[in-house]
């Protein structure tokens, strides 16, 4: 796998030869993105942070993997901790950092041990005065999204807030910050270090009713039909959901790149596959998934606070099939509202696996109708 | 100097870990030294699913209850949890959102643990050999 190379500080001594503006143009060149599912330019963002006049800078690196579907980074984490903090140090060395976070989430907490280790350890060979201490997190999905991460690090609501700013204008404790996805970081030190790094390599997370789940490191567009094959589905597939956020489709052979994702009005996101068979309701499915964002939305806005509870009792209605057609179209219009008028992308994504279960299962919902 | 120091939610979550719960005077405490309004504490220590407020027992459980989990049947091992655990005080059974064990479904975290794969017989297994 590309992502378990080890790059033993080699890149970081690159990087210093080549200096920060040398970083951001190799980064920009190789097409590095965000691979925490907003797929955005690594190497704009560092620009950005480098180009932010302040004193004091920081760089925070995303371990707050909480899409359900998805365990990537931990993957990560566990195996390749040495080349995740070398990416910690490249971007702190680019931007002129002196302090770095890893956000941990407080589920992986076991995993912040060994990480621990791999940070002293790496630093001490690379004897450059960048700090880096875990913040382990507390239980709280929202805190993945950029600015909840600022303000559960200094010590507020996990809470996002309306940007601009953004982080690398000003972000923790008001100073340009750069915050990075694990996997993003990870590949840093690679895409800088090796001549054949393929910005196209991504993990795929699989899970769902199959006999073959796990992290798979695979190319964009993979075929769909192929992922099924690896994933060896129990009985047959009836949809493949993205995440939580990202949608569901109905099971068909398509090439996994993200516009024809979005094609689907889905979202691949992190890569996150969650293959569900036959057996499996997708109205149980859409109350579950309703039920995590109630509970998971941070409360600040009003579209997803009071949204995300009345989407989850209507689907309750229509799961115990007491719900009519006028209700029906309460929850459409609805979760169309509250895609559009929510605060941050917890809850705009909120309900796109409802519309998408509505628009491509719509006979499951509608059977249960009185 | 390091900024980790004095940042609340490290302490907050040393103050779980310790007693379990953060009490309200533990509440107070905190703010005293840290010179944080009560009401801010009282807030961060709310929001998140892994803090406490209120005693919890020894021993605390998350099942996994997000898609993953849940289509690989955790009803199952929560409902088996629930019978298990009903009138024993020293544990507390929370359910949760992904625990990012998807892969091993179904699974839980048992005191920061995370323990996979579950079935009834390993729940008996996982419960005797705990040391409260």
């Amino acid at each position: 796998m590309q992502i378990l190379k080890k790059t033993e500080l080699k890149a970081f001594e690159k990087a210093k030869k080549l200096g920060p503006l040398n970083v951001i143009k190799i980064l920009k060149e190789k097409g590095l993105v965000g691979r925490g599912g907003a797929a955005f330019p690594a190497g704009i963002k560092w620009e950005f942070a480098l180009n932010a006049k302040a004193d004091e800078k920081f760089v925070i690196c995303n371990a707050d993997e909480g899409e359900p579907g998805t365990f990537k980074d931990k993957f990560i984490i566990k195996n390749n901790p040495e080349t995740l903090i070398e990416g910690i140090l490249i971007a702190a060395y680019t931007i002129k950092a002196k302090q770095a976070f890893v956000y941990l989430r407080g589920e992986y907490e076991y995993l912040a041990g060994n990480l621990k280790k791999a940070i002293s350890k790496v630093l001490k060979k690379a004897k450059c005065n960048v700090k880096i201490d875990i913040i382990v997190g507390a239980g709280a999905y929202i805190c993945g999204e950029e600015t909840a991460t600022i303000e559960s690090i200094e010590g507020f609501r996990g809470q996002p807030y309306v940007k601009p700013p953004f982080p690398p204008a000003e972000g923790l404790f008001g100073k340009p910050t750069i915050i990075n996805n694990v996997e993003t970081l990870a590949n840093v030190p690679q895409a800088v270090l090796f001549d054949d790094w393929d910005k196209d390599l991504r993990l795929y997370s699989l899970s769902g009713n199959i006999t073959k789940p796990g992290v798979y490191e695979l190319t964009v567009g993979y075929k769909l039909s192929e992922l099924v094959k690896l994933a060896k589905p129990k009985n047959n597939v009836k949809a493949i959901y993205f995440g939580c956020s990202g949608g569901c489709m109905p099971y068909s052979d398509i090439e996994l790149t993200l516009e024809n994702v979005c094609g689907k009005n889905c979202a691949i996101g992190a890569f996150s596959i969650i293959i569900v068979d036959e057996k499996q309701s997708i109205v149980n499915i859409a109350e579950l998934i309703s039920k995590f964002y109630e509970h998971e939305s941070c409360g600040k806005c009003t579209p997803c606070r009071e949204g995300t509870k009345r989407i989850h009792d209507l689907i309750k209605k229509i799961k115990s099939g007491k719900a009519n057609r006028e209700d029906m179209n309460t929850l459409i219009d609805l979760a169309e509202n509250i895609h559009k008028t929510s605060l941050c992308g917890l809850g705009q994504t909120s309900t796109t696996h409802l519309l998408t279960a509505l628009r491509y299962f719509k006979d499951e919902f509608e059977e249960k109708l009185r | 100097m390091s900024k980790i120091t004095g940042l609340l939610l490290p302490i907050l979550r040393k103050e779980q870990k310790k007693k379990g719960y953060i009490s309200e005077s533990a509440l107070k405490k905190i703010s005293k030294k840290t010179k944080i309004p009560i009401s801010r504490v009282y807030g961060v220590a709310t929001f998140y699913s892994m803090l406490h407020t209120k005693k919890q027992g020894k021993n605390i459980i998350y099942v996994c209850d997000s898609i993953s989990c849940h289509i690989n049947g955790s009803e199952n091992i929560v409902n088996y949890l629930e019978v298990r655990l009903k009138t024993n005080k020293r544990f507390s059974l929370h359910k949760t959102s992904c625990i990012g064990c998807c892969d091993e479904a179904p699974a839980m975290l048992l005191n920061g643990k995370a323990y996979t794969k579950l079935t009834r017989e390993k729940i008996d297994g996982i419960l005797k050999k705990c040391k409260y």
